[in-house]
């Protein structure tokens, strides 16, 4: 029963992280339609950020999420502006094959810059850990769920609660429409695209936590996160946190199934993505189709 | 419009027909002057061995691009997951020859059959998705069959399946080339039947097509197998040729990627598009990465190749050299104002 219960609550704590990859991805994709196959990149960014915080500064990685999301958020504008929004109204193909070569320079640029080698943070407290009835919750994940959870809030109250939310709210809804009552798109396409990255940039900081980085380590999140927000539904905040956290348990309890393993990751994501999109194609929460 | 946008504009067909019966004649002659005989009797070398390689390289992504043209370019569906048919008919080829003893030609049968029923299998499922839904899923698909091979023993795992060493530049130089050949027919014959037109009807409005009287479903199914019969066919080739098969060579996302650059830049939906893309791409490509950098910086050549084709040239060489406009300044600024916000 403690075997079930561990498993659970593992279940869970990744899907904290799936919830922080998948919030910035599900922003882009809700408003600017775009399919962001660029994002894992964003997302190690954000974790190198943290490793080289950490290895010259002796920064506390939860410390440099902040920064993370600052430079992450100058990086997406920029991209967004002068990239992205030169094709956002072309047809879906291109925006996917722009952002996968964008993938690609990204990567690439890692490497050049950060070799293959694998790279950690390692805090002092990274191996500590909370035992309670049989059950090890190690604090790292622990904090990494709730900072899930914080962003999700935060992303909420953007979107609900400030001009620029509303803003972004309307350009999903409807573009010409938006742009009819005075909203500046470019500039508001862009400022989604960044705050879809400082998200990104989030992310990946918590990742580097816990998991070794290297450059092509973003690429499962891409797949995860498209995968997260199609369990959950696209369009709302809370979808994704159901998604993330959902995805997490099946992911778990998946590999723990007889004869699967975690060499099994991704074929279980894309089954579950599959049943999802042939049962149920808009989700389990979604608002559109 | 439909019939118009299936033919390349007629300077460049003439071109690459032109360019394509050289070649042609060039790859003929080739190998006799590269025989050892030749070679001692004194006659001049048209080609040496990396050639060999990289003409067979060429060819093989004729197939492919060719392949994913038909569900891509003339039916629409953007299929990020066509690299799973290569990786299953590589694998198809790689068991057969390496565990079960059979012979290459009658395993290389079994390869487009397999990549064809697995088509089958997905297409069923997927092809009632469309958009993001369809790329992502078949993205998904590429990746998951690559991991399960990769974790299943009798498949080599994550060592791969070797298999016996043939060598000759020459053999798998005219297989592929074959295969070049029989995927360009195929296009040029489906696009002058009735099932050619029922895909372009899908690919126009799918809901019309239907309206009309054609069997989407069965139509679009029956394209995917096509597509994957071709692929599969390359990837059964290819895993003799480099007696070497595992995830990582034939299941690798980046080159679906790189299939489908080169329809779309060569001119998706059209015959001669996908010949022209893969063979000016390849050899930028092997350029890039033969230029003796490391191949980092030929990743980073090829990403920023693939977004200034796609901020350019949305609608690939079709507009870009001929027909309507002419490249210039001009032509540049206009698909810009277009596409942008």
């Amino acid at each position: 029963m403690s075997q079930f219960t561990q498993q659970v609550i593992l279940g869970l704590l990744l899907g904290g992280i799936y919830v922080a990859v998948a919030l910035g991805f599900s922003l882009v994709w809700g408003v600017l339609n775009i399919v962001n196959l660029a994002h894992g990149a964003l997302v190690i960014v954000g974790s190198y950020l943290t490793w080289a915080l950490f290895t010259r500064f002796h920064i506390d990685p939860f410390l440099s999420l902040p920064i993370d999301a600052g430079a992450l958020f100058v990086l997406g504008y920029l991209l967004q502006r002068g990239v992205i929004n030169h094709i956002i109204r072309a047809p879906l193909l291109f925006t996917f094959l722009l952002t996968f070569g964008l993938n690609l320079v990204l990567v690439s640029l890692l490497l050049l810059i950060f070799t293959a080698d694998f790279r950690s943070v390692t805090p002092s407290y990274s191996g500590a850990g909370l035992h309670l009835a049989g059950v090890t919750i190690p604090y790292i994940r622990l904090a990494g769920l709730l900072v899930a959870l914080v962003m999700a809030g935060i992303l909420w109250a953007i979107l609900n609660r400030t001009r620029v939310g509303a803003g972004i709210l309307a350009v999903g809804a409807d573009r010409d429409a938006a742009q009819l009552v005075g909203i500046d798109l470019r500039h508001l396409y862009a400022i989604t695209f960044a705050v879809g990255a400082a998200f990104a940039g989030v992310a990946g900081g918590i990742i580097s936590t816990f998991q070794s980085i290297t450059p092509t380590a973003g690429d499962p999140y891409t797949l995860q996160a498209f995968a997260v927000v199609i369990l959950g539904g696209l369009g709302r905040v809370s979808a994704t946190v159901a998604g993330g956290l959902l995805f997490g348990l099946i992911e778990v309890l998946g590999q723990s199934l007889p004869g699967l393993g975690s060499g099994y990751a991704n074929a279980i994501a894309f089954v579950v993505l599959v049943l999802v999109l042939v049962v149920r194609p808009r989700g389990l929460l979604g608002r559109l189709a | 419009m439909i019939a118009g946008e299936t033919r390349l504009p007629r300077p460049i067909r003439i071109a690459v027909l032109a360019v394509g019966a050289i070649a042609m004649l060039y790859v003929l002659l080739a190998p006799l002057t590269s025989l050892d005989a030749a070679q001692s009797a004194g006659l001049p070398l048209l080609t040496d061995r990396l050639w060999f390689r990289i003409a067979t390289t060429v060819a093989m992504f004729v197939v492919t691009a060719s392949g994913w043209n038909i569900i891509g370019g003339l039916t629409g569906y953007a299929s990020f997951g066509n690299i799973a048919f290569f990786g299953l008919g590589a694998y198809t080829v790689g068991v057969l020859v390496a565990n079960q003893h059979w012979p290459f030609p009658l395993a290389l049968l079994g390869a487009p059959v397999i990549a064809a029923a697995f088509g089958l299998i997905v297409g069923l499922a997927l092809l009632r998705l469309r958009g993001h839904y369809f790329a992502v899923a078949t993205l998904g698909v590429g990746v998951a069959v690559g991991e399960v091979v990769n974790n299943v023993p009798s498949l080599g795992a994550s060592t791969g399946l070797f298999l016996p060493i043939v060598r000759s530049d020459l053999l798998f130089f005219y297989l592929m080339l074959g295969a070049a050949l029989i995927a360009v027919l195929t296009t040029w014959v489906i696009l002058r039947t009735r099932f050619g037109y029922g895909l372009l009807a899908i690919r126009e409005n799918e809901e019309a097509a239907a309206v009309i009287g054609v069997n989407t479903t069965f139509y679009k199914v029956a394209a995917f197998c096509v597509a994957a019969a071709l692929t599969g066919l390359a990837g059964g080739i290819f895993a003799q040729w480099n007696s070497f098969v595992n995830q990582e060579n034939v299941f690798a996302v980046s080159d679906n990627v790189q299939i489908i650059l080169m329809a779309v830049v060569g001119g998706a939906g059209t015959v001669l598009g996908p010949v022209a893309g893969a063979v000016v791409l390849e050899l930028i490509i092997q350029t890039l990465a033969g230029g003796g950098t490391s191949s980092v910086y030929s990743q980073v050549g090829l990403g920023v190749l693939l977004m200034i084709c796609v901020i350019f040239i949305p609608r690939g060489v079709i507009d870009f050299f001929g027909g309507r406009s002419r490249l210039s300044l001009g032509y540049l600024r206009q698909t810009l104002r277009e596409t942008s916000a």
